[in-house]
């Protein structure tokens, strides 16, 4: 819980790893066994026993997650009733846990015997519901699902309504849960780390050329968005300022893998950050959104090859420790700006000569003025965001 | 601040295949809701859907991995494409798509499920297990974004029954600040068991078919289907010589923080909406002159919905008039907020409202003037809301405009 363990985590280059529940049956025997999972049973003092008792493992770590990021913005816990708070949020599965629970009612006892608590937490922005709930936002309230970018894309649009006074204040982030059908599902299709044949060791190798998936990880993440002169007038500190997002797609991807239209997405990045005032020269830092995925680190490394040529600055690739979709990520962009140590990339061994891309590698890092984050996603979705340390 | 103009309008809906189709049905005063096909429903408390027919777009190899939400989606999308011109692939390279979905696959993810829990065979279980891979929400607005070979920006939103009319929302944002000039915006989703298993287990669904609005309203229907328009610039489609079919003059969007699955009973998440919809039109209330309501046939939603407009329209709620599309078609979800602009659209091109099906006295909780029996002409008619509240407590709303008569680009 909180900033703290994931900074200590990215300092010394570690995953949290633990083995996933395989009694259910879904896995094949030989099949991927771990994934990033909260080790955190209470939620106090942000979330009540008997208030989680009601909600998903998903809702319980948006809640908390939200009601730690207005603690830390210095906001009061509950919002003006008057509409201006909003809440972004994206997800890439919602609530496999409990979905997966109402199949089973469906078809034992059936489905006269389904659970009005178990649906109503598996619609996808049950999330972004209990949140507002929890803190009052009657602002706008919009879930973003879109795989891996789900979480990017809320920064960008909740950012744009910042800018055009759709909300005064916004709860952006991302949150999802790890459960074993999902697990073994992502696995049958491929897409998670695995032992090789030399090796008894699931990792993700990012932009490694032995990499061979990612490791999915559960959690949440949630931002407090503002205009500057609004955190000014209240004296907040400003950890960051989005200074412009790009959003695009790569149409080359098939349903579930990504695609190879590295030259469309870098032309879609230049432009839309050109017309933002922003030159890629002045970007000291890449978050990369790339994960251990054969082809998505591929994507990834070519559009940025694209997009630098010969100046392509450090490249962070902090889901070699966060794991995929849980929400580390976007933190860990903001942990980036911070100026935080950051151990060499783990897993990472082997540069691929496709790529020609060596991540982090354990060198001290100056403390960059502005970052380019990335998210790639599978079935196509792009975005960027380019942030801004904060001057005040 | 430039105008955001429609130019193509598509639909998948329980009345076939077409937005002429879709009119005519509803037009007729006639529901589409009828016995569900697609599953055992007599292991349901209830057994009425409006279910739709997928499109005959010639997918090959592609179409087995999509669900019937994307088959939907990318015919309504093919649809819209065409109406607006734009059937050449350069044409519309660059177009964003924003799309509401809340079930995505599910339907077919469900299938590989209860197979592998009845060990069926294992030839069939792999051959299904490719379909999870169309599983996720954001399934049908990827299967459009690919189909069609867009490269703009792509975004699922999954605010329940809101999703759609929010992605109109997003969809407004991204054109007006510039970052596409051309988008097709909608929703689609398909029926699935655990949705109707999960309403009816809320006990929001009707055994009859629904009647929104009405004093014995004792419910909804499901359905499916896809809503989709494609919106550009003026400047955009004028350079083009586009028909303009109409405009999406603004959006507002709200959440009540009140309760998980029951609407804020004065309707004050509603009414937030809708102000921030107007205003965003720069359209005063009494501007307004028909409204496609929510109107899902429960109790609590109707009555909600009725409050909201009273608070926005004083004493002259009563005297608006208001139609359900989902009496006709069934409550599309995700999908909803998508085909009930289109049918918002085509009310104001025909300078009609669509009738309410079914029968009965309209509730004296919500006395709203409810279009009944026959299409009501309204020549005049501008400007119209169009309103989905949603799970969470989610409210979006829509202004919509017609095109001003003989207009083109």
């Amino acid at each position: 819980m909180g900033l703290k363990p994931l900074a200590e985590a990215l300092r010394r280059g570690q995953q949290p790893l633990a083995v996933v529940d395989r009694s259910r049956g879904y896995h094949r025997p030989s099949g991927a066994r771990l994934a990033g999972l909260m080790a955190c049973d209470s939620f106090e003092p942000w979330l009540s026993r008997r208030t989680a008792r009601r909600m998903s493992p998903a809702s319980r770590s948006a809640v908390c997650a939200a009601r730690m990021a207005l603690d830390a913005a210095g906001l009061s816990a509950t919002a003006e009733p008057d509409g201006s708070t909003a809440v972004c949020l994206g997800t890439s599965y919602g609530s496999t846990n409990y979905a997966t629970d109402l199949l089973h009612q469906i078809q034992d006892p059936g489905p006269l015997g389904i659970s009005p608590l178990l649906f109503m937490e598996t619609v996808a922005n049950a999330h972004a519901g209990q949140i507002a709930l929890a803190v009052g936002a009657t602002g706008p309230n919009l879930t973003i699902s879109q795989r891996e970018a789900s979480g990017l894309l809320t920064l960008a649009r909740g950012a744009d309504w910042i800018r055009v006074g759709r909300a005064r204040r916004v709860l952006a982030g991302c949150v999802d849960e790890v459960s074993p059908i999902l697990h073994a599902i992502l696995d049958r299709f491929g897409a998670l780390a695995r032992s090789s044949s030399t090796e008894d060791l699931e990792v993700a190798r990012v932009f490694d050329a032995d990499r061979n998936g990612f490791v999915i990880a559960d959690g949440a993440t949630v931002l407090i968005l503002e205009s500057a002169a609004e955190a000014e007038q209240r004296g907040a500190a400003t950890l960051a300022t989005v200074a412009a997002s790009a959003r695009a797609n790569d149409p080359s991807a098939s349903v579930s893998d990504w695609g190879a239209g590295h030259v469309q997405l870098a032309r879609r990045l230049t432009g839309r950050l050109k017309a933002q005032g922003v030159d890629l020269a002045s970007i000291d830092l890449v978050v990369s959104g790339a994960s251990g995925s054969r082809r998505g680190d591929r994507l990834e490394a070519l559009v940025l090859r694209e997009a630098f040529g010969n100046d392509l600055p450090v490249v962070l690739a902090p889901k070699a420790v966060t794991g995929e979709y849980g929400g580390g990520f976007l933190a860990s962009a903001f942990l980036a700006l911070d100026g935080i140590d950051w151990a060499a990339t783990p897993g990472f061994r082997r540069a691929d000569p496709e790529l020609d891309l060596t991540p982090h590698a354990g060198e001290p890092l100056a403390r960059p003025e502005r970052i380019l984050v990335t998210s790639l996603a599978a079935g196509g979705a792009a975005c960027w965001v380019v942030l801004d340390r904060s001057t005040a | 601040m430039e105008r955001i103009v429609v130019t193509g309008l598509g639909a998948v809906s329980p009345h076939g295949l077409g937005v002429e189709r879709l009119w005519k049905g509803l037009r007729s005063g006639r529901t589409a809701i009828g016995e569900v096909n697609l599953f055992d429903a007599t292991r349901h408390r209830t057994q009425l859907a409006g279910i739709s027919e997928t499109g005959e777009v010639p997918l090959g190899a592609a179409a087995r991995r999509l669900s019937r939400a994307d088959l939907f989606a990318i015919e309504a999308a093919r649809q819209a494409f065409a109406d607006a011109g734009l059937a050449g692939a350069e044409s519309r390279a660059d177009a964003g798509v924003f799309f509401g979905s809340s079930t995505g696959g599910m339907f077919e993810g469900e299938r590989v499920f209860f197979d592998n829990l009845k060990g069926q065979q294992k030839s069939r279980t792999r051959a299904r297990a490719r379909m999870w891979a169309a599983q996720p929400v954001c399934s049908p607005a990827n299967a459009v974004a690919r189909m069609f070979g867009l490269h703009g920006p792509l975004e699922t939103c999954a605010t329940a029954c809101a999703a759609a009319t929010m992605a109109f929302e997003s969809a407004l944002e991204s054109l007006r600040s510039g970052e596409v000039s051309l988008a097709i915006a909608g929703g689609s989703d398909g029926l699935c068991e655990m949705t109707h298993g999960g309403f009816n287990s809320l006990r929001a669904v009707s055994a009859q078919p629904t009647r929104p609005f009405r004093a014995d309203r004792d419910g909804l229907n499901l359905g499916e289907g896809s809503g989709v328009v494609v919106l550009e610039t003026e400047t955009h489609a004028s350079a083009r010589g586009a028909t303009v079919l109409g405009e999406l003059a603004g959006a507002g969007s709200s959440c009540d923080a009140h309760h998980m699955t029951a609407p804020q009973p004065e309707g004050l998440g509603a009414q937030l909406a809708i102000e921030r919809a107007l205003q965003d039109a720069g359209v005063k209330a009494g501007e307004i002159d028909f409204i496609n309501a929510h109107g899902t046939g429960t109790l609590h939603n109707d009555c909600a919905e009725w409050n909201a407009l009273c608070r926005v329209f004083g004493e002259g709620a009563g005297d608006l008039p208001l139609t359900s599309s989902k009496g006709s078609v069934g409550h599309l979800l995700g999908a909803c907020g998508g085909l009930e602009a289109v049918v918002t659209l085509l009310c104001l091109r025909a300078g009609e409202v669509h009738p309410t099906p079914g029968g009965g006295q309209v509730g004296p909780d919500c006395p709203v003037d409810l279009v009944l029996d026959q299409p009501r002409d309204l020549p005049e008619a501008r400007t119209a809301l169009s309103l989905n509240l949603a799970f969470g407590g989610a409210n979006a709303a829509l202004v919509l405009r017609g095109a001003a008569p003989g207009a083109s680009s």
